[in-house]
């Protein structure tokens, strides 16, 4: 899994422009982040792609674009995740790598749960 | 003032003389604003060839060419003409007008999200929803178009903005935008690659026309000792009657081109992207060959070719940083030789007498009689890939084509486009009878803004290129490639007052040109061709150099 980080202007269209070229180039993006950052006027994308040479092929077409500051891989420890499990007692929230959450959903065997995947 | 007011003045401000497109609703008030300005507003017949024309006039000028159309249908009509723009890198800004911003998005009369719309075919654009930003946001516009690679920038102007007010300090706000990389790491490099090669090739492609560096090129040529293929948007950018440029490569090129380009040991690419219609089969192209590729656009660079030393500038400066650092080559020149013998021997039998008259006499006739400064412009299919291996560009003249979109009915607009740029000039669309049919209500356009091009018609009653690929590839089992009934071309362009020759026999078609040059309107030179040529040679799509289907080329200097 590849993380990339994206520094842009904070304004209506940016998403849109930026997945475009993902979608041009038919990569799958496996899980995105967005908000507003510590710079005025500017947001921060973090998103995650299976493919490094995908990655690296869409990297300079992202910096082309000229709402994107500045655009690159980062290096990422291990693959997060996290779960919501919702049993008789209330709602627990688990967070962690995706073995250990993976364990401690098969363990706990709620009545119900949501999982997301790859998250960073 | 108000924002109609400002938007006429930023255009002023920027240099713009001239304009195309058509009014509608959310333009009013600027088009009000136009009747007091010096800006020669041209009034198209439909907004693609606005696009088309404004694209001409940037290819000759070498400025933005500036075209606007209204909400919704005029937006979409537009798309076309900006796409064409965006695949062949030329300046361009594209205005259109959008409903009110208090109504965006609840589809209001003749809406469309243009934003969106034009989003992946241009190389910026703006949806104006905020008066102060407006002026700053125009001439953003025409620095982007201008910077870096050229392409078309667009924006999208809501009718309230035209009404707002806009102040004295908003518009004189200064504007930046990043400069362009460049990264000449690899100079060196490339530089002991050439100095070393034994069999070096320059392929230039259509960085090279917009950075004109043409004469820079043959310098460097020279000094390599080293044979020069082109592709189609290079054609022009380097004279074709000299003896080490052997002409356009790729699918339907000429053998030597593509001779030089699978037998060399290290090809130099200028501002070329190895698009499909060059390399055929990508895997097969350039195996034995190692690759330095120039490009002003970092994202070229081992795009669609690995494994080279990659040089990021725009051509006239990397081409001249080479030429400093070049010292001695180090072989002999035996290829020089070989590739000026063969380009000698790769001469095309232009069946010049047959009947019924053969298109590329035609356009033999055109290489021979139009001036040497010239701008020809050509539609898409056969009569484009006839003009590109049978019409000599040199001295001044001008090559304009539809390369990547491939844009059947750009070559008339573009003229007339050029024609507004060029007056002095001759200017003429070498034409398809398929393509000419989707732009033809632009005969209006040219009579009524006095831009007499000349249109060579290679009128053979088939859309055909895809006839060709028919007969070649499915077995003749044609299908919707047959114009049934096509009009009356002579009576139809004279309805619209321009003049217009049917031509059927070789020996009229000389005296045709000469006429149509000399015309002071537009003139329509119907050549009824054999509709059962083909182009030839062609190298089948997908397949490499050993498959080339040769027709009447003469070729012997073997596998290319």
């Amino acid at each position: 899994m590849e993380v990339m980080m994206l520094l842009v202007y904070d304004q209506p269209g940016v998403m849109q422009r930026v997945m475009g070229e993902f979608n041009r180039k038919r990569i799958n993006v496996e899980t995105i982040v967005v908000g507003k950052c510590e710079m005025a006027d500017k947001a921060r994308i973090v998103l995650s792609i299976k493919d490094r040479e995908k990655a690296m092929s869409v990297l300079e077409h992202l910096r082309a674009l000229h709402e994107v500051i500045d655009a690159d891989l980062v290096e990422q420890e291990r693959h997060e995740a996290y779960a919501l499990l919702f049993s008789k007692e209330g709602v627990c929230r688990v967070t962690g790598t995706v073995e250990e959450v993976d364990s401690i959903v098969g363990k706990s065997k709620p009545e119900r749960y949501i999982q997301a995947m790859n998250a960073i | 003032m108000k924002g109609a007011r400002a938007a006429v003045e930023l255009l002023e401000e920027q240099n713009v003389k001239v304009m195309f497109g058509i009014p509608g609703g959310v333009l009013l008030q600027f088009y009000d604003e136009l009747v007091q300005s010096d800006i020669r507003h041209i009034l198209v017949r439909h907004e693609q060839c606005a696009g088309h024309m404004a694209d001409g006039f940037a290819r000759v000028s070498k400025r933005p060419g500036v075209c606007i159309a209204t909400s919704g249908p005029g937006a979409t009509n537009l798309v076309t003409g900006v796409a064409t723009a965006y695949m062949d890198s030329s300046p361009m800004v594209a205005i259109t007008g959008q409903v009110a911003t208090n109504v965006l998005g609840n589809d209001a009369f003749q809406e469309a999200d243009a934003f969106s719309l034009m989003m992946p075919i241009t190389k910026h654009n703006f949806r104006v929803t905020d008066p102060k930003e407006f002026p700053e946001t125009l001439k953003k516009a025409f620095l982007i178009a201008t910077t870096g690679r050229y392409g078309p920038v667009h924006i999208d102007i809501p009718v309230d903005i035209f009404s707002a007010d806009i102040t004295d300090e908003q518009m004189s706000k200064e504007v930046r935008v990043p400069k362009p990389k460049r990264n000449l790491t690899g100079l060196l490099d490339a530089l002991k690659l050439l100095e070393n090669a034994e069999r070096p090739t320059i392929m230039v492609g259509g960085g090279v026309t917009w950075s004109q560096a043409g004469g820079d090129i043959m310098r460097l040529a020279e000094m390599l000792m080293c044979p020069v293929v082109t592709t189609l948007m290079a054609k022009g950018s380097v004279p074709e009657n000299h003896p080490l440029v052997l002409g356009v490569c790729g699918m339907h090129g000429r053998q030597v081109a593509n001779y030089a380009l699978n037998n060399c040991d290290v090809l130099l690419a200028i501002g070329t992207r190895f698009s499909d219609r060059v390399t055929g089969k990508l895997s097969e192209f350039g195996t034995k060959t190692k690759v330095v590729h120039v490009d002003i656009d970092s994202s070229e660079i081992g795009k669609n070719v690995k494994g080279r030393v990659g040089l990021v500038g725009d051509a006239w400066t990397v081409v001249n940083a080479l030429i400093a650092g070049m010292q001695q080559r180090k072989k002999a020149p035996t290829w020089k030789q070989k590739m000026l013998d063969l380009n000698k021997q790769c001469s095309c039998d232009y069946d010049l007498t047959s009947e019924p008259l053969k298109p590329q006499k035609v356009i033999h006739e055109l290489s021979k009689h139009l001036p040497e400064d010239a701008i020809i412009t050509t539609e898409v299919g056969q009569n484009q890939m006839w003009a590109l291996h049978f019409f000599k560009c040199y001295g001044k003249r001008q090559f304009i084509t539809s390369g990547g979109l491939g844009t059947m009915g750009f070559g008339f607009p573009a003229a007339l486009g050029a024609k507004v740029a060029a007056p002095d000039r001759v200017v003429a669309d070498i034409a398809g009878d398929g393509s000419l049919q989707m732009v033809i209500q632009e005969f209006a356009t040219a009579m009524e803004n006095d831009l007499p091009v000349v249109i060579a018609l290679l009128d053979n009653g088939w859309l055909g290129n895809v006839k060709q690929w028919q007969k070649l590839f499915y077995g003749e089992r044609y299908i919707a490639t047959k114009f049934g009934r096509n009009p009356d071309f002579v009576k139809l362009a004279e309805a619209y007052g321009a003049e217009a020759l049917r031509v059927e026999r070789p020996s009229e078609v000389a005296e045709a040109i000469q006429r149509g040059v000399k015309a002071e309107v537009p003139m329509l030179l119907d050549f009824i061709v054999d509709p059962e040529e083909d182009v030839l040679p062609m190298l089948p799509p997908g397949k490499s150099s050993g498959d080339c289907i040769k027709g009447r080329c003469r070729w012997k200097g073997g596998v290319c």
